[in-house]
């Protein structure tokens, strides 16, 4: 530690602190344009000139200044206020006085600064500048004419994002912050630059004008979009949520959101969200009364309860709050009688539910997310990690680039990810993952670097004994060496994190993959340790949640793909469907369709009228996460709270009080609906959230304890066999979109709208496509006709398409295998 | 006794052959100061309003009277898609008029503001844009 004084005051700090974050430390604030704690500092502005004792004569930036032992720091005297007055004065030369019509003004570091340091006057004058400004894209505003050249939007692109659209162009008053060749910006629209702007340079296109920063109500929540639990404050208005706002100190991720959590927030206030109940009449939906609409469900379900409960059956999708889930638990199981209830169409949260359970004996990831930085060796399967939980990402990019963390890819194309600094991709034949993970276990056993007293060693050494290496090097399309370097390495490593996304697009990320991944942390002992294990990342908001609730069946109930079944044959015939997409979502989508057709009584409770709620007997609105308080649990097991911001959204109800009036008019009970209540009783029902009280979570929420049994598991491995002539097809979620929520988000509709098909340049020169030229797929279960995405990370023979969107959607073609075979034509 | 009596009556007598104070109203108006707060007024440059949806006035205003929705218009400028002052909230202070940093927002002299019914007090856009 070093110690020294500022403004009188000791300070003793870590020898790679600067001046500024000593000041920090002790409460001293130093004020700053163009630092920010999640950056390398740049020391550009000059506004946190200090005076050290030690180095008199001239001023010295606070934030690029390291501490050095009995300095004497002075950050506030005439000689530095004349100073900071003088910086402010030559970058208001520049910098337009438009602040009535700047969405910055209010949350504006030039114009807090201004005011505190009373610039009433310039001692200069010149012309302001004129660049034009970019209305070109749809989310981005960038307006070079007031620029302050701070360079943070350049550097949190580059460095956290790790993207680059921004560097500093041309030399001298003509420099400006510009993007490659000076074109369109072309770039994640994640929108950090924004963020991060001190001034109106970089404005939000969607929050345009909407209303001023002190206008706003500013309310903390946790997005609902994927499983990593980013924290967002939202921005609220006459109950409206109309912008989502910047806070660094929020969460792991220090504020940093997707293009999804930071522009996807309009379905909230969506004109399309459902108002009122609707009813099924003579063939068309029609608004009906709450009194009316349930006690028709409630009816239903007590007539099918009296003649067999198993004949109900509930998909519920894992975005509820826990509470919420643990009501819809208690009403299906308890009250209606049935276990036929189940989340994601079963396969997208087996890796948890069944994988990890065995092999670890819980069913979260044994792993945090403030592993990825700490770790030395990062094993990412599918370079769609980055797509599914982008902010993930963002960990993993700064993970590389700051800690040195070896990161290995083992996927079926390249990705964001597989560019990285030193980033060694293994690409594998489409639905080769779980061989490739076998070989890299028989690896590390075959050269004795496994740990063999752990249980179940034995038998997985005896069920490897037949996998060959050679020719798994075959069948999956990674050479022996590269397979063996990366085993080694991997069971060499002092710390090694794998991480596996999951969710509806990836059907081979079931029980047997995470199981296969559980083994090698097993085998090598990365478990149980910082920085090492497996984070099995869940795609919804609350996918870990659903899997500690058991929202699955769990006594020889139907699980998803038996309901979609059942209701076609007739075996289910009420069907409860709380805010799953199934038509658009689930593979399969004619069988999907034919099954909800066929069932006799659908209910769907949803924000929207989807596709699926259109074919609905009764459709129920529920409320947002904006207008209802309760907890969300995020990948890494990390309890948070949702609070509430808005107003109900028309007679909009909260999925607990819906479940709630249906307890109460079947079984005549009475439950609560408090969240803190509800959280009373999973935190004494439910593994792991022991001890866990709602109202002393705090704004870092609480990552509930796990105690593993690990044992190993044995899991057959078997390659897709590639069909002669025809494309393998895998589906996975694109970087913009979560689910089918985000299809209500203005945001990422603007930059990805519709379903697309990608595919490699030589595949695409082999057919005669053109990016952008309309394509026909074909399988077995159907055919589609698609715009075409041309791109280099596809390998030869492998195509790809997202699976969220509506029209035209790929689960059309894709019937849930790891891989669907199709045939391609012009 | 008597004189007070007198004098009372005097004072009564003088105020007979004086210029009476009381004005006929509404037959006599009155003479309005030039820095009278009265009905409020939109000013207009260019034949468009001056005003750039800033939100200061709403911002200012202590009896939260006044309801701004900016837009933006082709060239990508901000201008007051809505602007109304509800009358009956409205203590005519003047804040709004001191907070405009354009100069778009000032007060007449019309203070006859009497109407029937509640909606007929909230003025729109179109009724505070100055009158030429």
């Amino acid at each position: 530690m070093v110690n020294l004084t500022i403004d009188d005051k000791q300070v003793s700090v870590a020898p790679e602190a600067t001046i500024y974050d000593a000041a920090k430390a002790v409460g001293i604030r130093i004020p700053i344009l163009c630092h920010d704690k999640k950056l390398h500092p740049f020391g550009g502005c000059r506004m946190c000139l200090v005076e050290v004792e030690q180095m008199k004569g001239r001023l010295i930036p606070a934030c690029t200044t390291p501490v050095s032992e009995g300095m004497i720091v002075r950050t506030m005297t005439d000689e530095i206020v004349k100073a900071r007055k003088l910086v402010l004065e030559l970058l208001l030369l520049k910098h337009p006085l438009d602040c009535p019509v700047c969405d910055a003004a209010g949350d504006c570091d030039l114009q807090n600064l201004t005011f505190e340091y009373k610039v009433e006057k310039n001692h200069f004058t010149d012309e302001k500048f004129r660049w034009e400004i970019d209305y070109e894209n749809p989310l981005i505003e960038r307006d070079q004419n007031r620029c302050i050249h701070c360079g943070k939007c350049s550097r949190i692109c580059d460095e956290i994002v790790s993207f680059g659209a921004y560097s500093f162009v041309n030399r001298g008053i003509e420099a400006k912050i510009g993007t490659p060749f000076d074109e369109k910006l072309d770039c994640e629209y994640c929108g950090s630059c924004i963020s991060v702007c001190p001034v109106g340079a970089l404005l939000a296109r969607p929050f345009k004008f909407k209303a001023r920063w002190w206008a706003l109500n500013k309310v903390k929540s946790v997005c609902s979009y994927c499983g990593t639990g980013c924290q967002l404050t939202l921005g609220v208005k006459d109950d409206k949520v109309l912008t989502t706002v910047y806070d660094e100190d929020q969460g792991f991720h220090n504020g940093q959101l997707c293009n999804r959590g930071r522009f996807g927030y309009q379905f909230i206030n969506s004109e399309k969200r459902l108002k009122t109940p609707l009813i099924r009449k003579n063939g068309s939906l029609v608004p009906a009364s709450w009194e009316e609409a349930l006690s028709l469900v409630t009816a239903k379900i007590s007539e099918q309860k009296s003649v067999d409960a198993s004949t109900v059956a509930a998909l519920v999708t894992p975005r509820l709050t826990n509470e919420e889930l643990l009501l819809t638990k208690k009403f299906f199981n308890g009250v209606v009688g049935t276990d036929s209830i189940d989340h994601s169409a079963g396969y997208a949260h087996a890796a948890l539910t069944e994988g990890l359970k065995e092999s670890f004996g819980i069913t979260a990831s044994p792993s945090e997310i403030t592993d990825i930085q700490k770790t030395n060796l990062l094993l990412v399967v599918k370079s769609d990690a980055y797509e599914t939980h982008p902010v993930i990402g963002f960990e993993i990019n700064l993970g590389v680039k700051r800690k040195g963390v070896d990161l290995r890819i083992v996927s079926d194309k390249s990705g964001k990810l597989t560019k990285l600094p030193d980033a060694k991709k293994y690409i594998h034949k489409p639905g080769a993952e779980l061989l490739l993970v076998n070989a890299l276990a028989k690896t590390i056993i075959d050269a004795g670097l496994a740990d063999t007293a752990a249980a179940g060693f034995e038998e997985l050494k005896s069920a490897l004994a037949t996998v060959s290496i050679a020719q798994a090097a075959a069948s999956t399309g990674v050479s022996a060496e590269l397979i063996s370097s990366l085993a080694i390495d991997y069971a060499k490593a002092e710390k090694a994190l794998i991480l596996l996304p999951i969710g509806l697009g990836y059907p081979g990320h079931g029980k047997d993959l995470a199981q296969a991944l559980a083994n090698l942390a097993i085998l090598t002992g990365k478990i149980g340790k910082e920085g090492c294990g497996i984070l099995v990342m869940g795609e919804k908001n609350n996918s870990q949640g659903a899997a500690d609730l058991g929202i699955y069946p769990s006594a020889g109930g139907r699980n998803a793909g038996a309901i979609i079944d059942g209701c076609a044959s007739g075996a289910v015939k009420l069907l409860y469907i709380v805010g799953e997409n199934p038509v658009v979502s689930y593979p399969d989508r004619a069988k999907t369709e034919k099954a909800l057709d066929a069932v006799p009584f659908l209910v769907v409770q949803d924000l929207f009228l989807t596709e699926t709620a259109q074919m609905a007997d009764v459709v129920l609105p529920a409320k947002s996460f904006a207008e209802k308080c309760g907890t969300f649990t995020s990948v890494g097991r990390n309890v948070q709270r949702i609070r509430k911001a808005i107003k109900a959204v028309g007679q909009s109800r909260s999925d607990k009080e819906i479940f709630a009036e249906l307890i109460a008019g079947i079984s005549g009970a009475k439950v609560v609906t408090d969240a803190a209540e509800l959280f009373k009783e999973i935190a004494a029902t439910t593994q792991g959230y022991a001890g866990l009280e709602f109202d002393k979570l705090t704004d870092a929420g609480c990552v509930y304890p796990v105690a593993l049994s690990p044992r190993l598991v044995p899991v057959n491995a078997a390659v897709p066999a590639a069909e002669e002539g025809k494309f393998a097809l895998l589906t996975g979620s694109a970087l913009y979109h979560c689910g089918t929520l985000s299809l209500f988000g203005e945001g990422p509709m603007l930059v990805c709208p519709e379903q697309y098909l990608e595919l490699g340049r030589s595949d695409a020169a082999k057919l005669g496509i053109k990016d952008g030229d309309t394509v026909k797929v074909k399988s077995a279960a159907g055919e589609l006709t698609l715009a075409a995405k041309v791109t280099v990370r596809m390998p030869e023979g492998v195509v790809f398409a997202p699976y969220h969107f509506e029209a035209a959607s790929i689960n059309r073609v894709a019937i849930g295998a790891p891989v669907t075979y199709v045939s391609i034509s012009k | 006794m008597i004189a007070p009596l007198i004098n009372g009556l005097m004072i009564t007598l003088k105020h007979l052959f004086k210029k009476p104070i009381t004005l006929q109203y509404p037959e006599e108006k009155p003479a309005v100061a030039p820095n009278f707060r009265g009905l409020h007024t939109l000013k207009v440059s260019h034949n468009n309003a001056k005003c750039v949806a800033c939100y200061l006035c709403p911002t200012v205003c202590p009896a939260k009277c006044i309801t701004v929705e900016a837009g933006e218009d082709a060239n990508h400028d901000k201008f007051a898609a809505k602007y109304e002052i509800d009358m009956l909230r409205c203590i005519f202070c003047g804040y709004c008029v001191e907070a405009c940093p354009v100069d778009a927002l000032g007060m007449t002299q019309t203070f006859e503001l009497a109407n029937y019914t509640r909606a007929d007090f909230v003025f729109t856009k179109e009724r505070l844009l100055e009158k030429r």
